[in-house]
């Protein structure tokens, strides 16, 4: 557990703690000393708790395990191991090109203004469609719209491998093509093998050294 | 004991929804599943939010005093 989250748990605990004798002596709060202990403890605190908690909890959703933590996404968090450069997510989470704590966010969540927000309200229907729907069958999981470009230019855009790189640059029309996501990073017979979920009994996968 | 003075019946209420809230939250961080999530923001934060609301509403709804 997260020094961040034993801090936080503590002092939620330690508040309730207090709050009880609150509860327990209600006239203790006639005094000026007791009315400020009052307003710390009745507001100050459950507030200050309340938001490091959400605080902590969002940092907490944007983990690979929590991700991986629903079952239908354990092919998924295989396909991460399959021991193939040419599969996109497995060559980013075991290059570390992505955080490989945070391999699912970084690439699926949208890096435009309210992205997170609208990323967390598709990761509660998630939440719903595991608990009180029927969730899809691993291989028939799909995006809700195209992977955008902007996702991998996120990380890429300036870099020279990206901008100085043999394909993109063999057509002048590429590069623009590509900034402007009219033409595919991973949908364009390009970088087209992500989460190659179908096939994982025939893949090969690495074993990371611990 | 529950205090026979309106206010501190009111800060006793604010008290045990504050106390329950988090009582929740804190669980709910030590609970990993994405579930906890949704209780944490759902139930505690409810609970927190009531808590606070009840304890403002004693404040401002408490008899002024005379002289």
């Amino acid at each position: 557990m997260p020094p961040v989250t034993t801090l936080i748990v503590s002092l939620a605990l330690l508040t309730a703690a207090l709050i009880g004798v609150v509860v327990a002596r209600p006239s203790i709060t006639t005094t000026r000393g007791g009315k400020i202990l009052a307003f710390l403890l009745l507001f100050f605190l459950p507030i200050f708790c309340g938001a490091m908690g959400v605080s902590s909890k969002m940092a907490q959703s944007e983990t690979t395990a929590f991700c991986l933590s629903c079952h239908t996404m354990a092919d998924y968090g295989k396909s991460l191991y399959i021991d193939d450069p040419n599969h996109i997510p497995a060559a980013h989470f075991q290059n570390h090109r992505v955080p490989p704590q945070e391999a699912c966010y970084t690439c699926h969540t949208d890096y435009a203004m309210f992205g997170t927000l609208k990323v967390k309200l598709s990761g509660l229907r998630h939440v719903y469609i595991y608990y009180l729907g029927t969730p899809p069958a691993p291989q028939n999981i799909k995006l809700y719209q195209p992977f955008n470009n902007r996702e991998c230019l996120h990380c890429h855009l300036g870099a020279r491998s990206f901008e100085e790189g043999v394909v993109h640059t063999a057509d002048p029309a590429t590069l623009p093509a590509i900034k402007a996501n009219k033409l595919s990073c991973v949908s364009s017979g390009c970088h087209d093998v992500v989460h190659d979920i179908a096939h994982l009994n025939d893949a090969k996968f690495w074993k990371e050294a611990n | 004991m529950a205090s026979t003075n309106p206010l501190e019946r009111r800060l006793q209420i604010a008290g045990m929804l504050l106390i329950v809230g988090l009582l929740i939250e804190a669980v709910c961080l030590l609970w990993k599943a994405p579930i906890a999530f949704i209780i944490f923001v759902a139930l505690g934060g409810l609970l927190l939010g009531v808590g606070v609301v009840v304890y403002l509403l004693s404040l401002v709804s408490a008899p002024a005093k005379s002289g």
